[in-house]
């Protein structure tokens, strides 16, 4: 990790001495024990302040997004990060050029209150960046299929298995609990609409009260939106303040694209193929 | 809120049988030239359904659909060509997929399969819409109404109807618009 | 506040029979934003409608709603009756209150709630109506047909005959497609050459056609009236300007090939035309085997040449013109039945021929001078097997369709087999005999009394025994085993798309079935259209057909291309998908969705947070678009939204159901 660290603090310094990039994308340590946070280093100078440890929880990407300047960013990017900024080129919020991708391996990130490895990390299927342009450190090893695959859908599964009334008052819990502060919303790096659709009073998609109609329509159609682009790493789930179950949500509708349509996963090329912008004549017929 | 209103909906009326109200999306060339024909055929179904006449299925916003049942509809059909006879190629395709995922999650959050259907009916299956229409309010009429908030429902029940949260009175009053 | 008037047809008594119309248009008039609400007998009828329009005048309205019949019924009358006030034709919502209300329920109190549900819901779309406005894309007048087969001929001709200008682009360095290759058509057994080679020179003589050959279509942008189309004419390394067509080159040419149009039964030269009748009449150097070309030694057409048209240095031709039609012609091959059908041989025996192969042999002007010959000793066959459907109608090795043609061509073989050959007893293998046509049974009936035996079965194996075809199949009609020593076999194989037309359909947003045939609009109603306007199909790139068939087609592609042409400018559609672009983040999720490929990508530069930015958003081409809206619901923004559909009206609808 040490030697990580120093490699990202070396590489952002250098690269923001050359000129070759205007910011870096990395963590800092937080107010807290064991807090980070995500980082933006406009100087060489600064680089120093970059950590990168067991706590580093939040997926970079988006805030590439955010910056701007004139001139590259370079982004720390594991599998998570990776793949996200593969899908914000893919859905043309970023060109390639934009960004100096910093490789960065990890074997899975800790929650800072419990010291366990975070939830996203146990059913992250790619630990090593999948797109970069220098790979700090040694590629780590991927974890085995089927040491991930159970985990994936097993909470779908759980779900699954219940009957429908248990399944009703299961989700009508989880809806009654939102509270519609759309932090899934702006962590997320497939939500990129430049108006959500919460927001769109016009067409009047999404009522303003706080109760369980609402919020069931706010979380299905959240889904909706990025269900087939979904890339897994999970930042809804983790940012939810009421510690709502939404990677339940989006896993359930990646595991019925993938078993449906041969969907596959997300975010590993940046080229726009979604599941759902795309047919076959042949595709399954669950409905008469 | 009208008179005609109440006397339809038997639940309202405090009648004994349930008359579900059920919303059909039908697409222009396929289903509604369908739902047209059973009409001169002077074919006989159920009144619960309303058609709601789009171009396309693929123009059927899964948003619509969870948007009817929030408000209260008891079901909704979608309706289309059948896959390969879409009058625009595809549009049947892509609703398929979507609608297949959709509806795989509605039923996952707990909803009543019943509730909501999607069916191919083409221009001359006039038998079809008519069978497709009464099989669907049969089933609905045997599940009951759909109560999407409980708590919300015992609050309407309870009178509030005027101040109802969810009928802003701008909204019931059609004033949002300036489309004029 | 709009205006809303709210007219409820009686229809006579089939609406009000069984709706009470006067109670619909009592609640009718409840609703936000109707001022007026009113019963008439017949909406449609001459007094109907100035009611309406009188309406309109007194009472200020500016927007109308008319419960009545189908909107696919009277939609269009009602548009033409506003056309004629101050109201925009699209400020219209029609309540179906016949088929779908009266018409199918029986009694009043059902009927008259659903009918008034059904005025609420459009009451509350016209309320967010918009005035639509339709317009109009300038047509060029000239037709553009991909490939110069007897269908893409005839297409141009008429076409050419209308008086508009026609381009042809043909791949071989011919016109005449595989009909000027076949000896005699069926049923009349005229010479297939003697009716298509006029056809070809009628062709090349027209002032208002233009010959591209050696040629193929690189690219098409655009849409109906303006296709920015990119032809590519391949190196020629021959001026068609001086050349004279004297021939005295192909005499001397050294390198010999192997004949296309011959289907390798005889060769050609290197330079040459592919056969005499060739249209253009001028010869053209296949770059792949010149001596000079390829390794720079020869040059003897070019010391010959009396007209120095010889221009080794010769490139190809690109250019880009507009049209506003595309008749889509590309033909069909036969099914490579050597790599599928390992029991007949694989092509291993010489003996065993194609169809085409037989055309050529039979053919007075092909190699053997229309001697039936075996290819492999040159002797007379006197036993000839026909195999029957190799490849069609055999969804396990080739295809599951028939292919239409072949149970008259090979009756036809059957026939000029015997007439040539007196001592010949010939068997024909078949599953079924398809002879649907003027004078086709009547044709196949004469082929069985001329002394072609027809056994009913399939040939499961051909092999070589003492330089005879040992033919083993089963006759199941007697549910026998035959076993037949052929001299020679013909297998009559199937039809198949032209090699490019897969290309072809999918740069024309063309769709293709399972078998990449190119996709009518519609099967029944709309035979020679495609889904993209202005693109028609003729012969047989659309499925297998004959002649007569193909050549039907052809001129029916033709008139609908002069219908296109008749007019100088064509409406768009008014209700089509249209992007806001303060909404559209750009990410294309339309763009694929799109089956007529009516939305782009386009860079636009805006001020956005104090800065230039330059971003994509979506544009929808209103020539192109058809108005199915499968993109609106992909826009996950919404910025795309389709007119006279809008979400927001969408929406309002629901709600009126449910709230109002």
């Amino acid at each position: 990790m040490t030697v990580l660290q120093e490699a990202i603090r070396k590489r952002a310094a250098e690269l923001l001495e050359a000129g070759e990039v205007v910011r870096v994308i990395a963590w800092g340590s937080g107010r807290f024990a064991n807090q980070t946070s995500p980082l933006f280093v406009s100087a060489a100078a600064d680089a120093e302040k970059i950590v990168f440890n067991d706590y580093c929880v939040n997926t970079l990407a988006k805030y590439a997004l955010n910056e701007k300047v004139d001139g590259k960013i370079a982004v720390c990017v594991r599998g998570c990060d990776a793949r996200a900024i593969n899908r914000m080129i893919a859905d043309n919020q970023m060109t390639r050029d934009e960004v100096y991708l910093l490789g960065v391996p990890c074997s899975g990130m800790k929650d800072r209150a419990t010291d366990e490895v975070l939830p996203k990390c146990l059913t992250c299927t790619h630990r090593n960046p999948v797109v970069y342009d220098e790979l700090l450190g040694e590629a780590v090893a991927e974890p085995a299929e089927e040491e991930v695959s159970g985990l994936r859908y097993s909470g779908i599964e759980a779900v699954e298995a219940m009957d429908r009334e248990q399944r009703l008052e299961y989700f009508n819990e989880v809806f009654n609990s939102c509270i519609r502060c759309y932090a899934c919303r702006e962590v997320c790096p497939v939500c990129t609409c430049r108006e959500c659709f919460v927001d769109q009073l016009r067409a009047g998609w999404q009522g303003k009260q706080n109760n369980l109609n609402e919020n069931r329509f706010y979380n299905l159609i959240r889904v909706f939106h990025i269900g087939d682009r979904c890339i897994e790493c999970g930042e809804c789930a983790r940012v939810c303040p009421m510690g709502l179950p939404l990677m339940e949500l989006n896993r359930k509708w990646i595991k019925d694209l993938d078993e449906l349509f041969a969907a596959g996963e997300e975010g590993l090329t940046d080229e726009l193929d979604n599941t759902l912008g795309r047919y076959k004549t042949d595709d399954i017929e669950e409905f008469m | 809120m009208s008179v005609v209103n109440e006397a339809q909906t038997g639940v309202a009326a405090g009648t004994e049988t349930f008359e579900p109200k059920i919303l059909a999306f039908a697409c222009h060339w396929c289903t509604y030239s369908g739902a047209d024909l059973a009409g001169l055929n002077r074919m006989n179904y159920p009144a619960n359904v309303r058609v709601l006449r789009v171009p396309c299925s693929g123009r059927v916003n899964p948003q619509y659909i969870l948007t009817a049942l929030n408000q209260g509809v008891d079901g909704v059909l979608v309706c289309g060509c059948h896959p390969g006879d879409c009058h625009y190629v595809s549009g049947n395709y892509y609703a398929k997929r979507r609608l297949m995922a959709f509806r795989r999650m509605l039923q996952y959050t707990g909803l009543e399969p019943e509730r909501f259907q999607v069916r191919w009916i083409s221009g001359s299956e006039a038998g079809k819409f008519r069978d497709t229409v009464t099989s669907v309010v049969e089933q609905i009429r045997a599940i009951g109404p759909y109560t999407p908030d409980p708590a919300l429902a015992a609050l309407i029940d309870k009178g509030t109807d005027a101040q109802n949260p969810i009928l802003p009175e701008s909204v019931a009053a059609g004033e949002g618009g300036d489309a004029s | 506040m709009s205006r809303v008037g709210v007219f409820v047809c009686h229809c006579g008594s089939n609406i009000a029979g069984t709706v009470d119309v006067e109670r619909v248009a009592e609640e009718a008039g409840k609703l936000p934003g109707v001022v007026l609400a009113t019963t008439n007998k017949y909406m449609c009828s001459a007094p109907g409608q100035q009611a309406v329009k009188d309406a309109i005048v007194e009472h200020g309205l500016d927007r109308i709603v008319i419960a009545s019949c189908s909107p696919r019924m009277h939609e269009a009358t009602f548009r033409k009756m506003l056309a004629g006030t101050d109201i925009n034709p699209y400020m219209l919502e029609i309540a179906n209150v016949r088929e779908q209300c009266s018409w199918v329920h029986k009694e009043k109190e059902v009927g008259t709630p659903k009918a008034v549900d059904l005025v609420k819901m459009a009451v509350a779309k016209v309320n967010y109506d918009a005035p639509l406005t339709t317009t109009t894309i300038p047509v060029n007048k000239r037709a553009l047909i991909i490939g110069g087969g007897i269908a893409g001929m005839q297409a141009a001709l008429d076409i050419a005959d209308a008086g508009y200008p026609v381009t042809i682009v043909e791949k071989e360095p011919s016109l005449g497609g595989k009909m000027v290759m076949l000896d005699k058509t069926f049923p009349t057994m005229d010479c297939s050459a003697c009716i298509c080679t006029p056809k070809m020179t009628d062709v090349g003589a027209h002032p208002n056609i233009t010959i591209k050959t050696l040629a193929e279509v690189e690219s098409v942008g655009g849409y109906v009236g303006n296709f920015e189309v990119t032809i590519r004419e391949k190196a020629k390394y021959v001026d068609y300007d001086s050349c004279t067509g004297c021939g005295l080159c192909e005499t001397k040419c050294p390198q010999k090939v192997e004949s296309e149009f011959d289907q390798g039964l005889a060769q050609r030269r290197a330079i040459y035309r592919p056969f005499a009748q060739a249209v253009p009449a001028k010869p053209s150097i296949d770059a792949a085997h010149c001596r000079k070309l390829v390794d720079g030694k020869c040059g003897v057409c070019e010391k010959l040449c009396p007209c120095g048209s010889i221009k080794f240095d010769d490139v190809d031709k690109v250019s880009t013109e507009t049209y506003g039609a595309i008749i889509v012609a590309t033909g069909y091959q036969l099914i490579d039945w050597t790599k599928i059908y390992g029991e007949y041989g694989g092509g291993r025996y010489k003996d065993v021929i194609s169809g085409l192969q037989f055309e050529r042999l039979v053919n007075a002007s092909g190699p053997t001078e229309g001697h039936i010959q075996r290819p492999s000793d040159n002797t007379e066959p006197k036993t000839l097997v026909i195999i029957k459907c190799v490849g069609s109608r055999d969804p396990e090795k080739g295809k599951s369709y028939c292919s239409r043609a072949c149970c008259m061509y090979s009756a036809k073989h059957a026939h000029q087999y015997l007439d040539k050959v007196k001592d010949g007893r010939c068997y024909v293998f078949y599953m079924d005999v398809r002879a649907a046509g003027k004078g086709y049974d009547e044709f196949y009936m004469n082929t069985q009394h001329d002394g072609a035996r027809y056994v009913r079965g399939r040939v499961s194996k051909i092999y070589n025994q003492n330089g005879k075809l040992i033919c083993q199949g089963e006759d199941t009609l007697l549910g026998s085993q035959v076993v037949v020593e052929a001299d020679m076999v013909v297998v009559e194989t199937a039809m198949v798309p032209a090699d490019d037309a897969n290309r072809i359909g999918s740069m024309l947003g063309i769709t293709r079935d399972k078998d990449l045939w190119l996709s009518e609009a519609h099967p029944k109603l709309r035979p020679v259209e495609t889904n993209s306007g202005g693109i028609y199909l003729a012969g047989t790139c659309q499925g297998p057909k004959d002649i007569p068939d193909s050549v039907a087609q052809a001129s029916a592609a033709a008139m609908k291309v002069a219908i296109l042409f008749s007019k100088d400018e064509l409406e768009s559609n008014a209700m089509i998908a249209h992007s806001t672009t303060s909404l559209c983040n750009g990410c294309g999720a339309c763009v694929s969705i799109c089956p007529y490929t009516a939305i782009t990508l386009e860079e636009i530069t805006v001020r956005e947070n104090s800065r230039m930015v330059t971003r994509p958003v979506s544009k929808v081409n209103p020539g192109l678009c058809q108005g199915c809206g499968a993109c609106t619901v992909a826009c996950r923004p919404g910025a795309m939204d389709l007119r006279g559909f809008t979400d927001e009206q969408i929406m309002k609808e629901v709600a009126a159901l449910c709230q109002w």
